[in-house]
């Protein structure tokens, strides 16, 4: 019998090829994803003063972007240019640009009612309307006229979030009847309803107990498969669970003494900024020596 | 600065792995010193010894898993926790390989020995104690530089080591000898391990300071 040898780049005969890499949307590598929002030079003022400074930074699509900071750091005032609800601040002024897939989000053609359509938001507090568990989620499908099969997409969302299992029985309750732990899985299906492509959520768990905060963080680990997340939080530990990147803002006096405003320190991969950060702010802030 | 009980925590979980280095030294200072002198006695004090050796790792990874459990560390608080864990488990395996070597001594002491082979085998020992020395003051002086250094050291070490095997060959001329030889290529072995390891806790020191770890030599080494 005669024993043939081929060539192969692994003497030891360990077939490499068999080790499967990690699914895509599971590679949490930004180089090459499509970049949803492009932000350049962003600065927010409240009534002339500063509040957030020269912001450039470009959140990739299905990953969940966390921003990070101290109280007054500007991270919710920046999660709000996303889909200008600082327009409805009275003396508020967006400088520089952000473009949403390419196209100018400050644009004199674009209708920010449409921007907020596809870009959904949930707050701190769970704000239900006070109308029945159906209604809320039927609400924005209403106005948007998208009623057929309104019954299946009700479903459908309640299910997305995952609290079909807890309301299918109560559907026509009164909403501000569920725990805050459900109310907010209800805002997130209600912003989930209109088929939006990016949620924003502003602290989506700061009010909740741990119990329905991990539910909040499971659901934002299901959710990032089909939609792009941009995530505030004040919890360190929630940033480091649940995001692929983060984004660390801090707080910079005026020279001149006049005040302060926020600014971005550090962009990088999550797990960069909570092993290895590049900046001594960053560094001092997530290890709690800030201040 | 912020934190105070928690940079406490830290500060003395440094300071444990230190004085596990010191009693770590001991232990193989001893060993060599018992190979030397033949002294059977001081055999049985290191291979007891390795007791509070072990005490000691296992003191420390306790102080580990509270504090990862407590305080959550994250940035170069964690990879010091990191760093201080893997180089404490070195040093439990430098111990280890120290009662080794008193075994092999105690083993041999009634058997005829080759001078010339224990003087080498003490200088190779000599240099292991400098080599763990040396990689706890890089550890405790953020020193990747002097981490580094540690693979010429071990160098020497390695190439000593690779020597044994040809003396005892060429001196094994009883089947006594023989045995003795045998066991002292055992002992050189356990001296090159000794080295690796500080090379490890080395290779920690690096991780610390830069958050990147790398093999300092590779596999072929």
């Amino acid at each position: 019998m005669t024993q043939t040898t081929t060539a192969s780049p692994v003497p030891t005969g360990i077939d490499l090829s068999t080790i499967s890499r990690p699914a895509s949307r599971l590679d949490t590598d930004p180089r090459g994803r499509e970049v949803v929002f492009g932000v350049d030079g962003l600065s927010v003022s409240y009534g002339g003063a500063l509040a957030l400074d020269g912001v450039s930074l470009e959140i990739r699509k299905n990953f969940v972007t966390a921003f990070i900071g101290p109280s007054g750091c500007g991270k919710s005032t920046f999660i709000r240019c996303f889909n200008r609800m600082n327009d409805l601040i009275p003396g508020a002024v967006v400088d520089g640009r952000v473009l949403y897939h390419g196209r100018d989000l400050y644009g004199s053609n674009v209708d920010p009612v449409e921007v907020r359509r596809r870009i959904g938001m949930v707050f701190q507090k769970p704000n239900p309307f006070p109308k029945s568990i159906y209604d809320n989620i039927a609400f924005g499908p209403r106005v948007l006229k998208l009623t057929k099969e309104l019954d299946e997409r009700v479903e459908r969302t309640l299910r997305h979030a995952a609290l079909w299992d807890e309301v299918k029985d109560r559907l026509s309750e009164n909403a501000l009847g569920l725990s805050g732990g459900q109310q907010q899985r209800l805002c997130i299906a209600r912003a989930l309803a209109v088929e939006p492509d990016v949620i924003l959520m502003d602290e989506p768990a700061s009010a909740l107990d741990p119990i329905s905060t991990s539910r909040i963080e499971d659901l934002i680990h299901e959710l990032k498969r089909e939609y792009t997340i941009v995530i505030v939080t004040h919890n360190m530990q929630q940033a480091a669970r649940v995001a692929d990147m983060t984004a660390f803002f801090s707080v910079e006096l005026h020279e001149d003494g006049s005040g302060r405003h926020g600014t971005l320190v550090e962009y990088d991969r999550t797990t960069k900024i909570f092993t290895n950060p590049s900046d001594r702010r960053t560094e001092d802030y997530v290890t709690g020596r800030f201040g | 600065m912020a934190r105070l009980e928690y940079q406490a925590s830290l500060d003395s979980l440094e300071s444990d792995l230190q004085e596990q280095g010191e009693v770590v030294l001991r232990a193989v200072r001893g060993a060599m010193d018992a190979l030397e002198t033949q002294d059977v006695g001081l055999c049985d004090e290191v291979i007891a010894f390795d007791d509070e050796i072990d005490e000691r790792y296992h003191r420390i990874e306790r102080s580990i898993g509270e504090l990862l459990a407590q305080q959550a560390p994250v940035a170069s608080d964690l990879r010091l926790v990191l760093a201080v864990l893997h180089s404490s488990i070195h040093l439990e395996r430098i111990g280890d390989q120290s009662v080794t070597i008193a075994k092999l001594t105690k083993l041999s002491a009634a058997l005829e020995q080759h001078t010339e082979l224990v003087e080498g085998l003490c200088e190779m020992g000599a240099r292991g104690v400098e080599m763990v020395r040396r990689s706890l003051a890089a550890f405790a002086g953020r020193d990747v530089a002097g981490a580094r250094e540690l693979v010429d050291l071990d160098e020497l070490i390695d190439r000593t080591n690779r020597a044994v095997v040809d003396k005892v060959l060429a001196m094994s001329a009883t089947p006594e000898m023989q045995e003795w030889g045998m066991r002292m290529i055992v002992v050189a072995r356990c001296i090159e391990r000794i080295g690796d390891n500080a090379v490890d806790i080395g290779e920690q020191t690096e991780y610390l300071v830069t958050g990147e770890f790398h093999e300092f030599s590779d596999a072929s080494h």
